[in-house]
């Protein structure tokens, strides 16, 4: 007797030792192997010696908080633009998409079977100051005559949001194809109206997609540096970028591997925060059916 | 070495990049390097940093070898092929199959690939690795390369021109020897300018605010300001000329005058129109003319500046003594000539001139390929920086350029 329920005790076990030790070889072990680079002294002439720098750390934080800043702004500005772009088409393609559902949904994935780096290498192209997009632009009057598109905030911005938009299209869409539509015609019985329906009914109950996609935008969009590389110009440099800089350019590792560490734990309040503002009950999905 | 998670990314990008008229800098340290996103897994496989090796011995003889291994930056030799062109005529003469790889696109980029195996005393295969002269002259510092047994480089001796005998980070070519030079000066766009640019100033000008493009190359960048601010890069003392240039240069970026900083990308930039003037390289622009009459390239009054990719042996190198018949293989004008007309790059070469005078005028008139003993005293090479002026340097700049 007490043998089987040793077993059954160890099953579980067994089953997450190939997750575990997954997450052991490729996460944890690296994370430390950085964290103790990070409290290293040193330059690449004289090597690096473990020392407990945390100057490192403090002086990482002081050096380059307007990218810190920066980073965050643009992540939050691109995750907003997603979720405003996104719902409404998640929202459509949930609803009214009928037959055509499924096509609508490869051509929001489509454009990303294309890789990352090329993608934005062509909005380089398509922004381009003689570009036909600019100057129809400046017909328009939408940009200065003597202003450009391409190197400004805007296309940064723009940049990521684009990059980004299916994380946020693809969890809304989820989330809204899954409501039960009992519950919105007992809405209308009710003598709901649209709006009312909408706000009472569906928001609420998409708001896990809503969750989901925020965190799945604002995450890899605030370490992001390829937009601000291509798109960009010094005066929108990101966090990223500094951390590619002072790894691979200056050879400075522990500074590098301190700003990673930063950067990551700020990401980790602030999801933290989210997840308290918007309960984690719709984090995880377990809205009332 | 396991290759990079990101390599196949990378090497879309560069394939995109690349049109047919880069040669070799494709991105010299631009966009490739920025773009290796693995940056924080690759933190992970960062080992601790010897440093300080000792003092390295000369190359001693030995048999030739049937291979031989050498890394380069990509479009930088007549032909790869091992039986062909340049490398075909050594393998003929020496019995050596060259195995030419360009993996070189970068020098930090290849620093960072190379630096735990060469701080481990291996050089990874490779006989023979081609970097730019700061480079050079760290991975002498750090004890990764051989010393050259001269009695072996008869041609090198006689035939390296007078002006690179005894550059600062390696005073008498003890373990180095030039591939190619580069010339960094003014590139623009004759259809856009209002008159040809003369100084290394004009990048200043009013008039081109947002048109104007600088080298993430911070030796290049920093020393064509530093020549407009009347010092010399070759001579300055201290950091402070350097930090002062620099300084300029973070004005011009803050106030949007100068767009932004780039490898060997801004050749699209100049092409589409983007930028009207800007620091770029002669042999770009030699190669951009091809195509676009309108583009030209300026050696400014006041200087430009002069840089040299080297050879080196890297330690641990499995065939060191052929490598070094290689280096002084190509020091033979007849061997440089196809090279130095391929690359349209400054040939470090004596002799070359006359020899493709004979095959192509035009291209042996060219003081951009071969400038004159006159021309030359006016191109500046960069002094050697000790370690923490580099680090001092190099740190300002690179948060000048948005890092």
């Amino acid at each position: 007797m007490e043998a089987v329920q040793r077993r059954k005790g160890l099953l579980p076990y067994l089953l997450l030792a190939p997750g575990l030790g997954w997450l052991l070889v490729f996460f944890a072990i690296p994370l430390g192997y950085m964290a103790y680079e990070s409290l290293k002294a040193g330059t690449i002439d004289t090597g690096f010696s473990f020392s407990w720098e945390f100057s490192n750390y403090t002086h990482a934080i002081s050096t380059y908080k307007e990218q810190f800043v920066r980073s965050f702004e643009y992540a939050g500005l691109a995750t907003l633009l997603s979720l405003v772009i996104g719902y409404p088409l998640a929202y459509v393609i949930a609803f009214r998409g009928g037959k055509w559902r499924n096509a609508l949904l490869l051509a929001v994935i489509l454009p990303f079977f294309v890789t990352y780096l090329i993608r934005t290498l062509s909005w380089e192209t398509i922004l381009d100051d003689e570009s036909w997009v600019v100057d129809t632009l400046k017909a328009a009057g939408l940009v200065s005559n003597d202003g450009r598109v391409l190197d400004t905030t805007a296309s940064v911005v723009a940049g990521i949001t684009y990059n980004f938009l299916p994380f946020m299209i693809l969890p809304l869409y989820a989330s809204l194809e899954r409501i039960d539509h009992r519950l919105l015609e007992a809405a209308y019985d009710l003598y709901g109206k649209r709006r009312a329906v909408f706000t009472r009914v569906t928001l609420p109950l998409s708001m896990p997609g809503v969750v989901a996609g925020v965190l799945l935008t604002f995450i890899p969009a605030a370490g992001d540096f390829v937009n601000a590389t291509l798109l960009g110009t010094p005066r929108q440099a990101m966090i990223g970028n500094v951390i590619q800089s002072r790894f691979q350019v200056i050879a400075d590792y522990p500074s590098a591997a301190a700003l990673s560490f930063i950067l990551m734990g700020l990401i980790l309040v602030l999801v933290l925060a989210w997840a308290r503002f918007a309960g984690t009950e719709s984090l995880m999905g377990s809205e009332p059916r | 070495m396991s290759q990079r998670p990101t390599n196949d990314f990378e090497r879309i990008f560069e394939e995109l990049v690349r049109d047919e008229m880069t040669r070799r800098h494709l991105i010299r340290r631009g966009a490739a390097g920025a773009l290796s996103l693995s940056a924080i897994a690759y933190l992970a496989a960062c080992g601790e940093t010897g440093g300080g090796k000792e003092e390295s011995k000369v190359i001693p003889k030995g048999q030739l070898s049937k291979t031989l291994y050498v890394a380069n930056w990509p479009l930088y030799i007549d032909s790869k092929n091992p039986n062909k062109g340049t490398l075909g005529k050594f393998k003929k003469k020496y019995g050596a199959s060259v195995k030419y790889v360009e993996e070189i696109n970068d020098n930090d980029q290849f620093f960072g690939k190379v630096r735990q195996q060469y701080d481990r005393g291996s050089s990874g295969g490779r006989d023979l690795h081609v970097v730019t002269d700061w480079m050079a002259g760290r991975m002498q510092r750090l004890g990764y390369v051989q010393k050259l047994d001269k009695s072996q480089l008869p041609n090198v001796q006689k035939n390296l021109l007078d002006k690179l005998r005894h550059p600062s980070f390696d005073r008498n070519r003890d373990y180095t020897a030039p591939w190619q030079g580069i010339q960094a000066g003014i590139i623009y766009r004759k259809d856009k300018v209002k008159r040809t640019p003369k100084s290394v100033n004009d990048i200043f000008d009013p008039d081109y605010k947002g048109k104007t493009t600088m080298l993430t190359e911070m030796r290049d960048t920093v020393g064509l300001v530093m020549l407009g601010m009347g010092e010399d890069p070759e001579t300055f003392s201290g950091v402070d000329p350097a930090l002062k240039a620099i300084d300029k240069i973070d004005k011009a970026a803050k106030s949007g005058q100068v767009r932004r900083f780039t490898g060997n990308e801004y050749t699209k930039d100049i092409t589409k129109g983007d930028s009207w003037l800007i620091y770029g390289w002669s042999g770009d622009a030699i190669q951009l003319q091809a195509d676009n009459p309108n583009i030209d390239f300026v050696q400014p009054d006041e200087g430009w500046i002069y840089s040299n990719d080297n050879m080196q042996v890297p330690v641990g190198a499995p065939h060191a003594f052929t490598g070094e018949k290689f280096i002084d293989f190509v020091y033979r004008p007849e061997v440089q000539a196809p090279i130095a007309a391929y690359v349209n790059y400054v040939t470090p070469v004596k002799g070359v001139k006359e020899i493709l005078e004979k095959q192509d005028p035009e291209l042996a008139s060219s003081q951009l390929i071969f400038p004159s003993g006159e021309t030359l005293k006016r191109a500046k090479i960069f002094r050697d920086l000790k370690p923490d002026e580099e680090r001092k340097v190099n740190e300002a700049f690179q948060k000048v350029i948005g890092a």
